[in-house]
């Protein structure tokens, strides 16, 4: 289509071209399967249900339950989850299933196990809340440390940069006003025919975000369109396979199916932040991205998608093929998509406790004073960090009372030899569970409060989140 | 050299190894091997003057022999293309024409920064 345009313009395109097929394969973290077990002899009412390990949600009738891709196997966590199962499911493999019950009249059993593959099952209907985001955010890294995230394992100093989706392949991207894609739309699912059912959960169609909620039947799909996967220190997700068909009705849908990569702009954040806040470093354009460099801050970085555009591709190959052999029938929407809703925030009725409300008084000094003179300054303050600063009170290193006492053991005789001069530290408006979190990953026991300039404002010590935690008291509000 | 040498289940009993030492007066020296349900892997260092013959030797023992493979990426690969930015070696490349993955394991360093990004976990190190 894009060629076609190119060549012969609008006009023409929207007489020759029937139908574009558009495809995406990547992680949906909103993705399950509705499963129906049939009934045991003596029956069970079932409470509580693993499959694999991996425990799937059950508050319906007896014997059916939802398993959601992101559950992990408390054994296995982030290699084993949900979307492992599914795919196990979609193999053809067995699957243990353990069950508990509390005992009925009429269902009396309070426990079984046993093996099933997705043959023996009744139903295995894959239905997922929200896929198939019509463009997303790419990432990158700020910290000096490496981060693991849902937008996959990013270097430090801005190493490398993710982003998901197929860009121009893109289904919502190709139908932007949703023409022809709504409730009831037949689309490829997983290597099956699946459907349409609503807008997803998160839809945000005002900025361009619009998602789909989806169903398919389990049973036609393939391993190899449907894959769980994991992400290190984040979780366990399930790739997906979708695609759509998009009828060319008018000239505006051939338009808006040329778009091409050098036309979608997304925004390039900085997953070092730890809030939903995040700065947008810069706008990029999936052509750069495809590129495999973008360019930040004067430098080249690595950036590579987390979806295949491989498969994306080969999903528009076969649709277009089952189409052309009379195999896949288009259906026109039994309801348009909203077009007019936005994705709000939590309502939060609680304020959110903030480094700037539990922080104590930082002790300083700088960096000429010797050694005995802050061993006095910590003997007196009753601390166990002390801050090293400049003139302008800006953060140079940090020592501890065992650095002193090390000094002091060792004959070490200034401050520059003992102190810690890469240190962790947190900004006035991160939450305390960001600063927990710090704390536990660097196992280190105090973070000093510094402004944007590197000036210090004050502590936080893990005596004080400890104490918070530990009087009971709600840290909420 | 390194080689990473493949024996069907049919296979697995015999010395095939101890036979091409003896043949070719070569040490081979062995640095992983693995036996599982779809035969055997042994990973092994070949002296360089020897390779030729050591290798035609195990060929014709009906042994499958791949070069130089310090890693390997495995089918789960779904060709994300995500290891390419992690690699500080360009061990791994990506084909813009075939849209795919493709793994240069002579050039890799083992850095073990690629196999924990990996969604799939696609990618095997022989350490």
């Amino acid at each position: 289509m894009k060629e076609l345009i190119k060549t012969k313009g609008v006009k023409v395109a929207a007489k020759e071209v029937d139908v574009v097929t558009t495809g995406t394969f990547g992680a949906m973290c909103s993705s399950g399967a509705f499963l129906n077990f049939g009934h045991s002899d003596p029956p069970i009412k079932i409470e509580r249900l693993t499959i694999n390990g991996v425990e799937a949600y059950h508050g319906g009738a007896a014997v059916d339950c939802y398993i959601g891709a992101t559950k992990m196997d408390p054994n296995r966590p982030f290699e084993y989850g949900g979307g492992h199962v599914i795919e196990d499911l979609v193999s053809g493999k067995e699957v243990e299933v353990e069950a508990r019950g509390y005992g009925t009249d009429c269902y009396p059993r309070k426990y079984i196990k046993t093996e099933v593959t997705i043959h023996d099952l009744n139903q295995a209907i894959l239905c997922n809340p929200r896929n198939c985001y019509q463009r997303y955010n790419a990432a990158t890294n700020g910290r000096n440390e490496v981060i693991y995230t849902y937008m996959g394992k990013l270097l430090p100093n801005y190493g490398n940069a993710s982003y998901a989706g197929a860009g121009c392949l893109n289904p919502l991207t190709n139908d932007p006003d949703y023409e022809t894609i709504g409730v009831g739309t037949r689309i490829f699912l997983g290597g099956g025919i699946g459907y349409v059912i609503g807008e997803g959960t998160q839809h945000d169609p005002k900025n361009g975000f619009g998602t789909l909620m989806v169903k398919g039947d389990l049973k036609q799909m393939s391993p190899k369109l449907l894959k769980g996967a994991s992400f290190t220190r984040y979780g366990t997700t399930l790739y997906v396979g979708v695609g759509i068909p998009i009828p060319i009705l008018n000239e505006g849908l051939a338009r808006k199916t040329g778009i091409t990569d050098d036309e979608i702009e997304i925004n390039l954040l900085d997953y070092g932040i730890p809030k939903m806040e995040r700065p947008v470093l810069k706008k990029v354009k999936y052509s750069e991205l495809k590129s495999g460099k973008i360019e930040l801050n004067e430098k080249e970085i690595p950036a590579a998608p987390l979806s295949s555009l491989k498969k994306a591709r080969e999903i528009t190959y076969i649709l277009k093929k089952w189409i052309e052999k009379g195999e896949f029938f288009l259906t026109a929407p039994v309801e348009r998509l909203p077009k007019d809703t936005v994705f709000k925030p939590m309502k939060m009725t609680r304020g959110v406790p903030l480094a700037r409300f539990i922080m104590e008084e930082a002790v300083t000094c700088k960096v000429y004073e010797n050694i005995k003179d802050v061993a006095k300054k910590i003997v007196e303050k009753e601390v166990n960090h002390i801050i090293i600063v400049d003139e302008e009170n800006r953060i140079v290193g940090l020592v501890t009372s065992f650095d002193i006492t090390k000094a002091v053991a060792e004959g070490a005789k200034t401050l520059p030899e003992i102190m810690v001069k890469q240190v962790i530290t947190t900004l006035p408006d991160e939450s305390i569970y960001s600063c927990a979190r710090k704390l536990e990953k660097h196992k280190i026991s105090a973070l000093p409060v510094i402004d944007a300039n590197g000036k210090v404002l004050g502590m936080v010590t893990s005596e004080r989140i400890s104490a918070l935690i530990g009087k009971g008291e709600n840290i909420e509000g | 050299m390194k080689a990473e040498l493949k024996f069907n289940n049919k296979r697995i009993a015999e010395p095939i190894i101890s036979t091409v030492v003896l043949k070719e007066q070569a040490t081979i020296n062995i640095l992983k091997a693995h036996v599982d349900e779809t035969g055997g892997k042994v990973f092994v260092e070949i002296p360089d003057d020897k390779a030729e013959h050591v290798i035609k030797a195990f060929k014709d023992l009906g042994v499958e022999v791949k070069l130089e493979i310090l890693a390997e990426i495995t089918e789960d690969c779904i060709h994300c293309g995500y290891c390419v930015t992690l690699c500080p070696v360009e061990a791994i490349i990506y084909d813009k024409e075939s849209l795919s993955v493709k793994m240069i394991g002579e050039k890799c360093i083992q850095c073990g920064r690629c196999v924990d990004a990996c969604p799939t976990k696609a990618i095997k190190i022989w350490r």
